[in-house]
C-alpha cells in the first residue's frame, strides 16, 4: 500500500471530484465578473462549460490589483465603471447552478471580502455554489492564523499560490494547507506575460513535480495558446488561461468565439 | 518598561548608572546583605538626574529608621522587602512612592496582596527565598497570569541577559518595570555598565515591541502583517529576516550616523518659537526636519534604506512617489550610492510637481509615470509593486511611508525615529526636562509622525496629536482624514485604516497637500489610534494654508503645506503657560510657492 493518509477534514466538493476524475489536460479560464458588460457571468460561464473548460475562476473586481497586469487591471477597471461589486456578483450568481456544473472559484483581492465580512463572503458563496476561492494577497501565515476556520466550516478550498522562488518547505506547508489544487505561477510575475520556459523555469516545474504533493498542480500566468498550454501540462495536471480570454471579451460577438478559443487552445 | 537598576552602593559606580538613564535606581538599606550601603555619603545621590526615582530598599525596618533615610538620601520611592503589613505600608503613602515587595514561588498565595492593594503604588515579585531577595534565581514566570489587581508591577530576580529576551513572553497588563541587579554585576553592589547597555537596550526595543510596537508576525493589535501576493513573499521575507540584524549592527549605526550627521545635517534644531509662543500662550518648538538636505524628514529614511539595500546586494532601488519628496530622497542617496534609481509617479502628479520630476531626473533617476487608476500616489505604489513583483532578486523597493507590508512600516519608524530621539535631548537643554505635554505631527501615511511619536510613545503622560488633511472639509467628499472617514481593511499589504467604498474598493482622497493625499495610514497609526494612545485630528485646506502664512510672516519661516496642518491645529488647542509643545515642522515649503502664490495671490 502507497497511498497517503487523506488529511481532508471536510466532504469533498466539485473541484475534489473533478481532479479524482480526471488527471491531467485540465483546462480552466480565469474571467473579470462584470466585463465587459454586467449580467453577464453566468451566460460566460456556461458558454465555456459547452466548449469544454474543466473548471472557472470569477474575478471579482477591485480597485488596486497589485498582481496583475494591464489587460486584467483594465477589466476591472471597466468592471467597477459598470457597477460591479459582491453584492451585484452574488445576485448573477444565484442561478448559477441552475445553468453550470462545473467547479468554479472566486478570485479577487482580500479587501473586498474584508469589506463584505470574511465569515459571511464564505457562507454566502458557498450557499451559491461557489467551490474556492483564490486571494493573492491573503498570504499563508494570516489564512492559517486568522481566517481559516470561515473557509473550512463552508467547504470552500483555499488556493495558494507557488511562484519559482517558493522554497520547498513553504511548498510542503502549503501542500498541507491545501485540499483541492495548488496554483503554480510559471514565473515571477504579474498576468499578461508570456510563459517563456527557460531552463530555470523548466528545472522549477521539474522540482515540483519531483515532490510529490498531494494536491493537485495547475499552471498560470503566461499561458495562452496550445503550445504554452501542452507545456505547462507536462509538468502539471492542467493550465490556467486568463489574459488572452478576458483580451477576447472586448472583442464583438465574443460569446459566438469561445468555442473556437477553447479549442485552440486545448484541441 | 520601566527599568531600575537595584543594589548600587559606590559613588563612580552610581553616577555611571545614573547616565544610562534607568526609571528607578534602588539603595540597600538593610544590613545583611553584600549591597548594604552602609555609610555611603548622601552626597553620592544628589548628582543623581530628578528624572531618575531614587529607591530605598528596606527590610523590616522600622517606621523611624525609614523617615530618616528618606531624609538623608532625598529617596521619593520606598521598597518594602521584608514582612511589613498593609498598615505600615500606607504611613509611607503619599509621602513617597510606596513599592511593595514579595518573593514568589509556585505557591504564592496572590490574594494576600488584597490587603495592600489601596496602600501601595506598586508590587514587586521577587525569586522566594529565606534570604530576603539577591538570589540570582528566576521564578516561574508564569504564575503571574494569577496576579489580577489592577496596580502595576515590577518583575525581579534573577534577571540577566541570557532570560532577558524571553521577558516578552509575559504579556501582563500590569506588568510595568524589570528590576535588574545581580545578574550585572562585576561584584556585589559593583554594576558592569556594558552588561546593563544591552539590557536597556534589549527592554527599550522590547517595549515598542510590546505594547505600541510590532510582534513577530508583523502586528500593531488588529492591524498590519504582510497582506502580500506569493510573487512578493521572498522579497518580504529576506527583509523581514534581515532588517533587525543589519540596522543593529554597529557598523551600520556608524555609516548611518555619519550620513545623518554629515550629509543630511543632523541634528536638526529644536527651536523655541517665540513669537508663537507668546501667540499661543505655551512653549512652542519647532522640530526643524525642513532644514534637512533635500528639505523634509524622508530623506532619513532613504538613507536608512539605502545602506540596508547595500548590504542586501541590490544593484537597483525602486520607489513610489506622491508629491515627490520621497522620490527626490530616494534619488538622491542612489546618486550618493551609485545605484540604478526607478521613481514611479502618478501621471497627474507629475504635472502637479513638475520641479520636483526635474529635480530627480538631474539626480539621475528615471521617472515612470504611473497611468492606471486615479493616476496618483496610490497608484505609483501598485506600479512599484509590479515592478519588484518582476524584479525580485536584484531590485529593493524603498517605500517613503510607515506604510506597506511587514517590516515596512517598522523599519520605517525606526530610521525616522532619530526625530524624537534628537527631540528629548533637545528638550532638556531647553526646558531641563526630556518630557513635553504635547507632540504635534501631521500624517498622510504618517512617517514623520511616527518618528516624532516615537520615543514618546511610553511616556503616556505626553499627549500625542496627529493631523490628518480635511481637503474642502471632512464632509465635502474632497477630503484625506482617513481616520475620520474610513474603516479597517487591506491597503498595500497591511491590515490598517482606510479610505473605501461599502464594497471594499479604495476612495481616492484630496488633500491641497500632496504629501498628505494618501487614503490609507500606517498600521502602527492605526493601533494608536485604535486604542486612543494619540488623539487623530483634521485640518482644512483653508485652514493648513493660512497656518502656512502666518508661519511664514512670524517667524520667517515657510513650512511645507503638509507641516502646516499641524501648525494649524495649535489654534484649536488650549494650553496652560506652562505647557511645552513640539511640533513637527517636517518639510520645508519651496516645493509649495506655487501653491501658496495661486492660493493667496503673491
Amino acid at each position: 500500500m502507497n497511498s497517503e493518509p487523506l488529511t481532508i477534514s471536510y466532504t469533498m466538493n466539485r473541484l475534489n471530484q473533478l481532479f479524482a476524475a480526471k488527471k491531467e489536460n485540465l483546462l480552466s479560464i480565469y474571467y473579470t465578473a462584470g466585463y465587459p458588460a454586467l449580467n453577464t457571468t453566468v451566460d460566460i460561464a456556461e458558454a465555456l462549460e459547452k466548449a469544454g473548460a474543466d473548471f472557472l475562476e470569477v474575478g471579482f473586481p477591485y480597485s488596486d490589483p497589485v498582481a496583475d497586469g494591464p489587460t486584467i487591471q483594465h477589466s476591472s477597471e471597466q468592471a467597477l465603471i459598470n457597477g460591479m461589486t459582491l453584492d451585484h456578483l452574488f445576485e448573477e450568481l444565484t442561478e448559477l447552478r441552475k445553468r453550470v456544473t462545473i467547479p468554479i472559484l472566486l478570485m479577487g483581492y482580500f479587501n473586498p471580502i474584508v469589506q463584505y465580512g470574511i465569515e459571511r463572503f464564505c457562507k454566502k458563496a458557498a450557499e451559491l455554489g461557489v467551490d474556492g476561492v483564490i486571494v493573492p494577497d491573503l498570504p499563508m501565515y494570516e489564512y492559517e492564523a486568522l481566517y481559516s476556520t470561515h473557509f473550512i466550516n463552508n467547504n470552500l478550498s483555499n488556493i495558494f499560490l507557488v511562484t519559482p522562488q517558493t522554497s520547498p518547505d513553504r511548498i510542503r506547508k502549503i501542500d498541507e494547507l491545501s485540499n483541492s489544487f495548488i496554483y503554480l505561477l510559471s514565473s515571477s510575475s504579474i498576468t499578461g506575460g508570456s510563459l517563456q520556459l527557460t531552463n530555470s523555469i523548466e528545472d522549477y516545474y521539474k522540482r515540483i513535480k519531483a515532490m510529490e504533493l498531494k494536491n493537485p498542480t495547475i499552471i498560470g500566468f503566461g499561458i495562452s495558446d496550445n503550445a504554452t498550454f501542452k507545456k505547462a501540462c507536462e509538468y502539471a495536471n492542467g493550465a490556467i488561461v486568463g489574459s488572452k480570454f478576458v483580451k477576447l471579451l472586448a472583442e464583438d460577438d465574443y460569446m459566438k468565439k469561445i468555442p473556437a478559443f477553447i479549442q485552440n487552445i486545448r484541441p | 518598561m520601566k527599568i531600575k537598576v537595584c543594589g548600587l552602593k559606590y559613588p563612580d559606580n552610581i553616577e555611571a548608572v545614573a547616565a544610562l538613564k534607568p526609571d528607578y535606581m534602588g539603595f540597600i538599606c538593610y544590613d545583611r546583605t553584600p549591597r548594604y550601603i552602609d555609610t555611603l555619603s548622601a552626597d553620592a545621590l544628589a548628582t543623581i538626574p530628578a528624572s531618575i526615582h531614587k529607591t530605598g530598599v528596606f527590610v523590616n525596618e522600622t517606621a523611624e529608621v525609614i523617615s530618616q533615610l528618606i531624609d538623608q538620601y532625598g529617596f521619593d520611592t520606598i521598597q518594602l522587602h521584608g514582612d511589613e503589613n498593609a498598615e505600615f505600608a500606607a504611613a509611607f503613602k503619599g509621602r513617597v512612592t510606596v513599592i511593595k515587595a514579595f518573593g514568589v514561588d509556585n505557591d504564592f498565595d496572590f490574594d494576600k496582596l488584597n490587603a495592600y492593594a489601596s496602600y501601595v503604588d506598586y508590587f514587586l515579585f521577587d525569586t522566594k527565598t529565606s534570604i530576603y531577595g539577591g538570589s540570582g534565581k528566576t521564578f516561574n514566570w508564569r504564575i503571574l497570569d494569577k496576579y489580577t489587581l489592577n496596580i502595576p508591577f515590577f518583575l525581579s530576580g534573577g534577571i540577566s541577559l541570557d532570560n532577558i529576551g524571553e521577558l516578552k513572553n509575559i504579556t501582563h497588563p500590569q506588568f510595568y518595570a524589570v528590576d535588574l541587579n545581580s545578574q550585572f554585576e562585576d561584584e556585589p553592589g559593583l554594576k558592569n555598565i556594558p552588561k546593563l547597555e544591552k539590557a536597556f537596550d534589549i527592554i527599550k526595543n522590547r517595549t515598542l515591541q510590546m505594547k505600541y510596537g510590532v510582534n513577530e508576525h508583523g502586528y500593531y493589535g488588529d492591524f498590519g502583517g504582510a497582506y502580500i501576493p506569493e510573487m512578493l513573499y521572498p522579497n518580504v521575507e529576506e527583509l523581514r529576516q534581515q532588517y533587525l540584524n543589519i540596522i543593529n549592527d554597529p557598523d551600520f549605526k556608524a555609516e548611518f550616523n555619519d550620513l545623518l550627521k554629515n550629509y543630511v545635517g543632523r541634528p536638526s534644531p529644536l527651536y523655541h518659537a517665540k513669537r508663537y509662543s507668546e501667540k499661543y500662550g505655551a512653549n512652542i518648538f519647532f522640530k526643524r526636519e525642513d532644514l534637512n538636505h533635500t528639505g523634509s524628514h524622508k530623506i532619513n529614511n532613504a538613507i536608512g534604506q539605502i545602506l540596508l539595500a547595500k548590504r542586501l546586494g541590490k544593484k537597483r532601488i525602486i520607489a513610489e512617489t506622491g508629491a515627490g519628496q520621497h522620490g527626490v530622497a530616494t534619488a538622491t542617496v542612489c546618486a550618493l550610492m551609485g545605484i540604478e534609481c526607478v521613481v514611479y509617479m502618478g501621471e497627474i502628479d507629475m504635472a502637479r510637481q513638475a520641479p520636483n520630476v526635474s529635480r530627480m531626473k538631474m539626480l539621475g533617476a528615471t521617472v515612470r509615470p504611473a497611468s492606471s487608476g486615479s493616476k496618483t500616489l496610490k497608484d505609483a505604489t501598485n506600479e512599484a509593486l509590479r515592478d519588484w513583483i518582476a524584479n525580485p532578486v536584484d531590485t529593493h523597493y524603498i517605500i517613503g511611508s510607515v506604510v506597506g507590508p511587514y517590516p515596512y512600516p517598522d523599519m520605517v519608524a525606526r530610521f525616522q525615529s532619530i526625530i524624537s530621539e534628537e527631540t528629548k535631548k533637545q528638550l532638556v537643554e531647553h526646558t531641563g526636562k526630556e518630557l513635553p505635554e504635547y507632540v504635534l505631527a501631521c500624517v498622510g501615511g504618517g512617517s514623520n509622525a511616527m518618528g516624532m511619536f516615537y520615543h514618546f510613545l511610553d511616556d503616556e503622560q505626553v499627549k500625542l496629536v496627529a493631523v490628518e488633511a480635511a481637503g474642502k472639509g471632512v464632509d465635502s467628499g474632497h477630503s484625506a482624514a482617513t481616520t475620520f472617514l474610513g474603516n479597517e481593511g487591506v491597503l498595500h499589504g497591511s491590515r490598517t485604516i482606510l479610505m473605501q467604498t461599502p464594497d471594499g474598493q479604495v476612495v481616492e482622497p484630496y488633500s491641497i497637500s500632496a504629501g498628505l493625499d494618501y487614503p490609507g495610514i500606517g498600521p502602527q497609526h492605526a493601533h494608536l489610534y485604535k486604542i486612543n494612545r494619540a488623539q487623530y485630528v483634521s485640518v482644512t485646506d483653508d485652514e493648513a494654508m493660512k497656518a502656512g502664512l502666518l508661519c511664514s510672516q512670524m517667524e520667517g519661516i515657510i513650512p511645507a503645506i503638509e507641516s502646516s496642518h499641524a501648525l494649524a491645529q495649535l489654534e484649536k488647542m488650549k494650553f496652560n503657560p506652562t505647557d511645552n509643545v513640539v511640533i513637527c515642522l517636517s518639510g520645508r515649503g519651496d516645493k509649495d510657492l506655487d501653491t501658496f502664490i495661486k492660493y493667496f495671490g503673491y
